[in-house]
C-alpha cells in the first residue's frame, strides 16, 4: 500500500518518546522518496494522457496519487522536524559537545545545522545582560542552594573546579560542591545528587 | 594539642576552606558525620567525604587526597597512633581528630602544629606529663664535641678530659634511668584500650554552641551514644551521665508551649525520654521473639536448654500474657495489654532475678507510625553498616547506612531492621550450638572459641562488630551456663573465618564479664605480642584493636597462636598480681570492653 514506508519513520521516532535520536534512517527515506517519484511520474502520465484523450476516469486515480504524494511530503517533514526538535534539546540537554554517540546518529546536514544552532545560541546568551553574557543553559530550575551534596558513582578520575582546585571522583565519595559545576557531570550519570 | 574551644580553633579555621572528612565504619562515626554534613551544609564548607575502614583505607585516602586538600577532620580514626609517622604528612596538613579510641598517642597530644584533638580534656585521659615523656638532649651534643676535639690533645684538654667523661658517664646513668622510667609510664598508658565520649555528641555539642543544633542532629547525638552502650564500649555510669546531659538537650528542645490550639503537626520530629524495656527491636518485632532474641533475657532464662523455655512459659503465664497476643506482632497486639506493658514486665522479672529489664534511653516519633527506639537505629544500621550481601563494598554499605539515618528513607531503615533480625536470630542459635555442643574451650588463662567453616550464617561473623557482638552474648550465656567459678572471671578470644577462599580467619578478644566494669581492653597489646612471638605476619588493620585476621584456616597455625597467647596473658596476670591482691587485680585488668583496635593477622601457610 501507498505511505506505509512514511509511516515506518513516523513509527521508529515514535517508539523512540523519550527524546532519544535514534539513527538517521536515510533507506527508509530514499525509499519514500523513490515512492513519491514514482507516484508523481505516474501521475505526470496519466494528466497528460487525461488532458489528451479526454479519458475522465482517469481522475479518481490522479486525486489518490496526489493525496498519497501530499502524505508523503507531510510525513518525511514531520520525520525531519521532530529530529531537528531531538537535536536541539540535545543542546540544552548535553552542552556544546555532544558525546560520539548521539553524534554518529545525526547525518550530515543534521551536525550542520546543530552547529548554526549552537552559534546563535552563543550569540544570543552572549548579548544578554548588557553585553556581559549569561549563560541560560544553567540551572533550568531555580536552585535552591549554591551548593549541592552529590555522591560519585563511577570512578572519574580528577575534576577542576573555578578556583583552581582539583577533586579526585573516585568512586562512593561524597563531594560538596558548587551546583553549577555538578550538573553536567550528574546528567552525564558520573554524579548523583543526594537529598537528605 | 588538645582543642579548648572548638568553635574559634576547628570551625572558624575550616569555614572558609576545602575540607577533607576521613569516617570510620561504626555507627557513632556515621551519626558525627551526618552532624558535620549539616553544618557544613549551613555554611558551604566544601568537603569530601571519604569512608576508611581501616588503617590501610587511611592511608590510600591521605595519599590520594594530600595535594588537594589541607585540612582533613578524622571521625573515630587515628588518635590512637602516631598520625604523622603513618601517614609523613606535609608541613602544612592540619588533621582535626575526633575519636572516641583512647588512650590517645602521645605524640598527638604534643603536637601543637598539625594535630587537634576534638575532645575533651577531662575526659579521664591520665596523659603522662610532658617531661616524663619528651627531654630535649643537649648532653649528646655536649659529649659529642668533647669526642672530637679530644683526636689533638694538649695539656689542660687531658685534664678538661677526665673530668668531662665522669661527667658523661653520670649524664648516661641518668639518661638510662629517665627512659626506663618513661617505658614503664608508656607501658602502664598504653596497655588498656578503652573508649571516651562519643564523637556525635562532641559534635552536637558544637552545633549546640553555634546554635545551629536542630532535632536530627539531636537524634543522631543520641544514636551515637546509644552505640556506644549497645556495643558495650563505655561503662554504664558513664552512659547514665550522658544520657543526663542529653536529657538536657531533649527538653531544651521539647520546650514548647503545645496545647489544643497550637499543637504541632504530627509529621514533626519528637524525641522523648523513655525508660524502656532491654528487648532489643521489640516494636518491630513480636514480643516473643524478642525476648527469645534479646540477650538479657535469653542468657537470664538459659533459653537454650528445655527448662528455659519452660521457664519462659511460666514468665509469660505470671504477667497473664496470652501466647497468642504475644507470639503477634507488637503493633497488633491488643491494646489493654500493650499499654502497661513496661510495667507489668518489669514486676514479673524482678522476680525472675532480671534486675534491670528497663533502661533510660529514648525514642523519636514522627508521623503517624513511625515510633523507634535510639538502640532499634543502632541495631539496624550496623546491619547495614556490615551487611553481607554480595556485590556491596564496603564503601556501598557506608553510604547505605549514612542513608539510612535520614528521616526521608525509611525504607531503607525497614530493611536494616529486617537484617538486625536476621543477625539477632543467626547470633541467638550460634550461641546455643556453641553451649550445647561445648565448643567453649579453656586455655588456661583464657576461654577460646572457634566457629567452623559449615556453620550456618557464618559469613555474618566475618565482619568485625557482629563477632563482637557474639562473642560478648557468648561470654554472658556461658557465664550463665557453666558452674566452674574460676571461668566466669575468665576472657574470651573468638576465631570466625573471614574469607574462605583465602583462608584467613578473624580472631577477636574481649575481657571477661564483670557487673562492674570499666571496659578497658588489653587484647591489642597481647594480640601483638602473641604475633610477635610466633613471628606470624599480621596486617593490623582495623582502628580497634582486638580482632586480628588469620590467613590460615586449619586449626594448627591457631594452635601455635594459643599457646603463645596463652604466655602473654600468663604473663600479663603474672604482672598485675604482683602489684596489689590477685582479686583486686584481675577485677582491675578484667573488664569488659570490647574491642578497641582490631589487629588483623595475615599468616601465610
Amino acid at each position: 500500500m501507498f505511505c506505509e514506508k512514511a509511516i515506518e519513520l513516523i513509527r521508529e521516532l515514535h517508539r523512540m518518546s523519550d527524546g532519544q535520536l535514534p539513527a538517521f534512517n536515510e533507506d527508509g527515506l530514499r525509499q519514500v522518496l523513490q515512492e513519491m517519484e514514482a507516484l508523481y511520474d505516474q501521475n505526470q502520465s496519466d494528466v497528460n494522457e487525461a488532458k489528451a484523450e479526454g479519458r475522465s476516469d482517469l481522475i479518481a486515480s490522479i486525486k489518490l496519487r496526489h493525496c498519497c504524494l501530499l502524505r508523503n511530503q507531510r510525513c518525511v517533514t514531520a520525520y525531519l522536524y521532530d529530529r531537528l526538535l531531538r537535536i536541539r534539546a540535545l543542546r540544552w540537554e548535553y552542552g556544546s559537545v555532544l558525546p560520539a554517540n548521539v553524534r554518529f546518529h545525526m547525518c550530515a546536514e543534521e551536525v550542520q545545522w546543530f552547529s548554526q544552532y549552537k552559534k546563535s545560541l552563543a550569540s544570543f546568551m552572549r548579548s544578554l545582560g548588557g553585553g556581559e553574557g549569561l549563560d541560560i543553559t544553567q540551572d533550568m530550575k531555580p536552585p535552591k542552594s549554591l551548593y549541592i551534596e552529590v555522591r560519585c558513582l563511577k570512578d572519574h578520575g580528577e575534576f577542576e573546579i573555578d578556583d583552581g582546585t582539583v577533586i579526585l571522583l573516585k568512586k562512593n565519595s561524597q563531594h560538596f560542591l558548587p551546583r553549577w559545576k555538578c550538573e553536567q557531570l550528574i546528567r552525564q550519570g558520573v554524579l548523583e545528587h543526594v537529598m537528605s | 594539642m588538645f582543642i579548648t574551644d572548638i568553635r574559634k580553633e576547628f570551625y572558624d579555621v575550616v569555614t572558609n576552606q576545602r575540607v577533607a572528612l576521613l569516617v570510620a565504619a561504626d555507627i557513632d562515626a556515621v551519626c558525627a558525620c551526618k552532624i558535620l554534613q549539616v553544618l557544613f551544609h549551613c555554611d558551604q564548607v566544601q568537603y569530601t567525604l571519604v569512608p576508611v575502614a581501616g588503617w590501610q583505607d587511611l592511608s590510600t585516602a591521605f595519599l590520594e587526597h594530600k595535594e588537594q586538600f589541607q585540612y582533613f577532620v578524622l571521625l573515630n580514626c587515628g588518635a590512637n597512633v602516631d598520625l604523622l609517622e603513618m601517614l609523613q604528612p606535609d608541613d602544612d596538613s592540619v588533621f582535626f581528630i575526633c575519636d572516641t579510641h583512647r588512650p590517645v598517642d602521645v605524640v598527638n597530644v604534643y603536637n601543637d602544629s598539625q594535630i587537634k584533638l576534638l575532645i575533651k580534656q577531662d575526659d579521664d585521659l591520665g596523659v603522662p606529663s610532658y617531661d616524663e615523656i619528651f627531654r630535649d638532649d643537649e648532653e649528646d651534643g655536649d659529649s659529642g664535641n668533647e669526642s672530637d676535639e679530644g683526636s689533638e690533645p694538649s695539656g689542660k684538654r687531658r685534664r678538661f678530659e677526665e673530668g668531662a667523661v665522669e661527667r658523661r658517664i653520670e649524664r648516661q646513668r641518668a639518661k638510662r634511668e629517665w627512659e626506663g622510667r618513661r617505658r614503664e609510664i608508656l607501658f602502664d598508658y598504653e596497655q588498656y584500650e578503652y573508649h571516651g565520649t562519643s564523637a556525635a555528641m562532641m559534635l552536637f555539642e558544637l552545633a549546640w554552641v553555634l546554635t545551629k543544633d536542630t532535632k536530627d542532629m539531636l537524634w543522631w547525638a543520641v544514636i551515637g551514644l546509644t552505640d556506644q552502650w549497645v556495643h558495650d564500649k563505655i561503662t554504664h555510669m558513664k552512659y547514665v551521665t550522658d544520657v543526663a546531659t542529653m536529657q538536657r538537650h531533649v527538653s531544651r528542645h521539647n520546650h514548647r508551649n503545645e496545647d489544643e490550639e497550637n499543637s504541632l503537626s504530627i509529621d514533626c520530629m519528637r524525641i522523648s525520654f523513655e525508660y524502656d524495656l532491654r528487648l532489643t527491636l521489640y516494636q518491630h518485632w513480636s514480643l516473643y521473639e524478642s525476648i527469645c532474641n534479646s540477650c538479657y533475657t535469653s542468657c537470664h532464662f538459659k533459653l537454650w536448654t528445655l527448662n528455659g523455655q519452660k521457664k519462659l512459659q511460666e514468665f509469660l503465664a505470671d504477667m497473664g500474657l496470652p501466647l497468642k497476643q504475644v507470639r503477634q506482632k507488637f503493633h497488633s497486639m491488643d491494646m489493654a495489654i500493650k499499654g502497661n506493658l513496661r510495667d507489668v514486665i518489669e514486676e514479673s522479672s524482678n522476680k525472675y532475678g532480671m534486675k534491670d529489664i528497663r533502661v533510660q534511653t529514648f525514642g523519636v516519633h514522627f508521623g503517624f507510625k513511625n515510633r523507634f527506639l535510639a538502640s532499634d537505629m543502632v541495631h539496624a544500621t550496623a546491619a547495614l553498616l556490615e551487611s553481607t550481601e554480595k556485590d556491596d563494598s564496603a564503601s556501598d554499605n557506608f553510604l547505605k547506612a549514612l542513608d539510612s539515618l535520614s528521616r526521608g528513607n525509611l525504607d531503607r531503615l525497614h530493611l536494616g531492621i529486617d537484617l538486625a533480625k536476621k543477625k539477632l536470630m543467626a547470633i541467638q542459635q550460634t550461641v546455643a550450638s556453641c553451649i550445647c555442643t561445648n565448643l567453649i574451650v579453656s586455655q588456661g588463662p583464657f576461654l577460646y572459641c572457634y566457629l567452623m567453616e559449615g556453620t550456618p550464617d557464618v559469613k555474618l561473623f566475618s565482619k568485625p562488630m557482629a563477632l563482637i557482638l557474639l562473642c560478648k552474648y557468648l561470654l554472658k550465656a556461658f557465664v550463665h551456663s557453666t558452674r566452674n567459678k574460676r571461668c566466669k572471671l575468665l576472657p574470651l578470644v573468638m576465631a570466625a573465618p573471614k574469607d574462605v577462599e583465602k583462608g584467613s580467619v578473624i580472631v577477636v578478644g574481649i575481657p571477661p564479664e564483670s557487673e562492674t566494669s570499666d571496659k578497658k581492653n588489653f587484647f591489642g597489646r597481647a594480640f601483638e605480642k602473641a604475633a610477635e612471638s610466633t613471628s606470624s605476619r599480621t596486617l593490623h588493620d582495623h582502628f580497634d584493636t582486638s580482632s586480628k585476621i588469620d590467613l590460615s584456616s586449619s586449626n594448627a597455625a591457631l594452635q601455635t597462636l594459643r599457646p603463645s597467647l596463652r604466655q602473654t596473658l600468663g604473663g600479663g596476670l603474672l604482672f598485675i598480681s604482683s602489684a596489689a591482691s590477685v582479686l583486686e587485680a584481675l577485677s582491675f585488668c578484667f573488664v569488659i570492653s570490647c574491642l578497641n583496635r582490631f589487629f588483623v593477622c595475615c599468616w601465610r601457610m
